[in-house]
């Protein structure tokens, strides 16, 4: 079965990365460095609310409202990110060393992995489907494949968010990623009409499809984060100058996905 | 044109193996006779250390059960819970044969789970002292990473194909379910290994509690005087195959509250529409369901919104029951292990009766199954829901 669609739209959120226009200039060779201090700010929410959720909450949603219009509101959501709520296990962790822990109600339900995707579903008034995943350093793979196959069989455009953010210490130290980095990806299905580069995938053996390294000085910046969100650049890169071309997304096995995008 | 439902049930790659761990036992036989006989397995709470008051459903004996030594590095209570269920009814066989007919590159894995081998970091920040670095042979990919039952379980089975987690909270492993037939329906995979695993953690006894969800007594759900849950732990697995006999998932819902992060609307919409997608999906009338497994938490305001929606699908006199009054609430396991449950019980031509009832709440306008009872069963439903407004609702058909 073939897996392919257009990319509507693309949402982007990271050090002085406040959008797709930043990263795109930025993969233009548009000078770029980490704003230091950054803090994800999503327009969706009175300033009030963003501030009781989470930096990670913040930042998913600062990427997939970028994208919420070129989607409709039926629209299924798929949301990926291998460590999820990392600040808040951090402070209901340390609160579970004491003899009668107590842990703030609103904070519990905030840690699950899919905080991020029901807060985005509230802000946004969604009714769809929402799936939200995480495969370690495949987390991208996993979830671009989810995305596609969703919008393959359930004929539903798609919006993908991945996402993660640095943890504080000590789970920093254990699995540390040097910046924040959300990228999302409109998904829709092939016509006539639909608008943006076309999108395919396909699974491929690993050993002749190494996974793809960034081209560009940015790409290498932010791989070299660790952040697995940026296991899409490679794929961002041929969007922002767009280009044709291949990429490849580790999915935790012998097999990758293998993508392929067509400019007009 | 809406297929006949042989049709449609058909077209969907069978369930060619399940398995199954909770506080009833291990294996199908300790369930069936638990589902026939209402025997629950909840027991005041003897694990965590935390001053809560409560009954959970702990699975016995895991922390003595051998572990492969050249996977030691992933030994935490979820993988343990994940290997008690493995250990019955002959799915590693059929894994393996599996895995020899389809090639291991065709074997896909996809977990549900919550909180994963969150245990061990939490024994992992209590050995610490303030503000010091955890211990250096502490593994987080190996234990807390929402990936490692996945992982762990790729390398058991020797499943090359993709792998990897939902965690949706307490729909996860109703999903990951979903995931496995997407795969093979999509081409991706001709053999999936799906399920459920959440082990007792203290995060999510302290975290239930703090929300004010936790009953002192084992948990009611549909009672009168339900006032919350009991957590329990459990692994459940589904092999789902290109081709073989075996129970199909014959259709599948879902859908966002989109309104609160932990209580539904009360009427259920979200779990209404997710059930109703999955009878559109399956091709059949309501009326062609003879069995509903409610998520049933026993917390008051989650049964009263869930039994809404079911009587405005349903009307009031399908039979449904929670099964948590069994085993509790596994949580992120709990789509699978219920899921299970259900086929274990539809196999035996079983409906499972509502363990735990006592006063039927008279708000709740279902035919709630208050003692098992023997019926052919040729479709159920399944509903797992969960934090973030997160629904699943599962058709599952002979």
């Amino acid at each position: 079965m073939k897996l392919s669609a257009r990319i509507g739209g693309v949402g982007l959120a990271g050090p002085g990365l406040a959008d797709w226009p930043a990263l795109s200039a930025a993969i233009a060779g548009a000078p770029w460095a980490p704003e230091p201090g950054w803090q994800p700010q999503p327009a969706c929410l009175p300033s009030r609310a963003a501030r009781r959720l989470s930096p990670t909450i913040r930042l998913a949603l600062m990427a997939a409202e970028q994208i919420g219009p070129a989607l409709p509101a039926e629209a299924a959501w798929v949301f990926a990110s291998s460590v999820g709520e990392g600040e808040t296990l951090n402070v209901i962790l340390e609160a579970l060393r004491a003899e009668a822990p107590a842990i703030q109600p609103l904070r519990f339900q905030n840690a699950v992995h899919n905080a991020a995707a029901g807060q985005w579903s509230i802000a946004a008034g969604l009714r769809g489907p929402s799936t939200s995943l995480a495969a370690h350093d495949d987390t991208a793979g996993a979830a671009l494949l989810k995305a596609l196959m969703q919008l393959r069989l359930e004929r539903l455009p798609v919006g993908l968010v991945v996402y993660d953010a640095p943890m504080p210490p000590p789970l920093h130290e254990k699995r540390p990623f040097g910046l924040p980095l959300a990228v999302a990806l409109a998904l829709v299905p092939e016509g006539p009409e639909a608008p943006g580069l076309r999108l395919s995938a396909r699974l491929a053996p690993a050993a002749t499809h190494p996974p793809t390294p960034p081209g560009t000085e940015i790409g290498r910046a932010l791989a070299a984060s660790g952040n697995p969100a940026a296991a899409l650049l490679p794929l961002l890169e041929l969007l922002a100058a767009e280009r044709s071309g291949v990429a490849a997304l580790g999915l935790q096995g012998t097999q990758v996905l293998a993508l392929g995008l067509e400019a007009a | 044109m809406t297929p006949s439902p042989e049709t449609a049930a058909a077209a969907v790659p069978p369930i060619t193996a399940t398995a199954i761990a909770t506080c009833l036992g291990r294996g199908a036989a300790p369930h069936l006779a638990a589902m026939r006989s209402g025997r629950s397995g909840l027991a005041p709470c003897d694990w965590g250390g935390l001053p809560i008051a409560c009954h959970i459903g702990r699975v016995a004996g895991i922390e003595a059960d051998p572990f492969p030594g050249d996977l030691a590095a992933w030994d935490n209570r979820a993988t343990r819970l994940a290997l008690a269920a493995l250990e019955a009814d002959g799915i590693t066989g059929r894994i393996a044969a599996a895995r020899s007919r389809w090639g291991a590159a065709r074997c896909a894995v996809v977990i549900g789970t919550s909180t994963s081998g969150v245990e061990t970091l939490e024994r992992a920040y209590r050995a610490r002292a303030d503000g010091a670095p955890l211990a250096a042979g502490y593994s987080l990919r190996h234990h807390n990473d929402h990936q490692a039952v996945a992982a762990f379980l790729q390398r058991l089975c020797g499943l090359d194909g993709p792998a990897y987690t939902i965690s949706t909270a307490c729909s996860s492993s109703a999903k990951a379910l979903v995931d496995a037939v997407q795969l093979i329906e999509a081409g991706l995979a001709d053999a999936v290994l799906c399920g459920g695993v959440d082990s007792l953690c203290r995060t999510s006894l302290a975290g239930f509690d703090a929300l004010e969800l936790v009953s002192r007594a084992p948990c009611r759900p549909c009672d009168a005087a339900r006032d919350g849950l009991s957590i329990g732990e459990g692994a459940a697995f589904l092999l789902v195959e290109r081709e073989g006999s075996g129970p199909r998932l014959a259709g599948f819902g879902e859908s966002t509250d989109g309104t609160s992060m932990s209580t539904p609307p009360e009427d259920g919409a979200g779990a209404h529409a997710a059930m109703a997608a999955a009878l559109q999906r399956a091709g059949i009338a309501p009326a062609a369901v003879g069995y509903v497994n409610l998520h049933g938490t026993a917390t008051p305001a989650n049964d009263s919104a869930e039994c809404a929606a079911v009587a405005r699908l349903f009307g009031a006199q399908v039979p449904v029951s929670s099964l948590k009054g069994l085993v509790g609430h596994t949580l992120g396991a709990a789509g699978a292990v219920e899921a299970v449950m259900a086929l274990i019980a539809m196999e035996a031509g079983l409906l499972p009766g509502n363990a735990g009832l006592a006063t039927p709440d008279p708000e709740i306008a279902c035919a709630v199954l208050a003692e098992s009872r023997e019926a052919p069963l040729s479709h159920l439903l399944s509903n797992a829901f969960g934090f973030g407004g997160n629904n699943c609702a599962l058709v599952l058909a002979r």
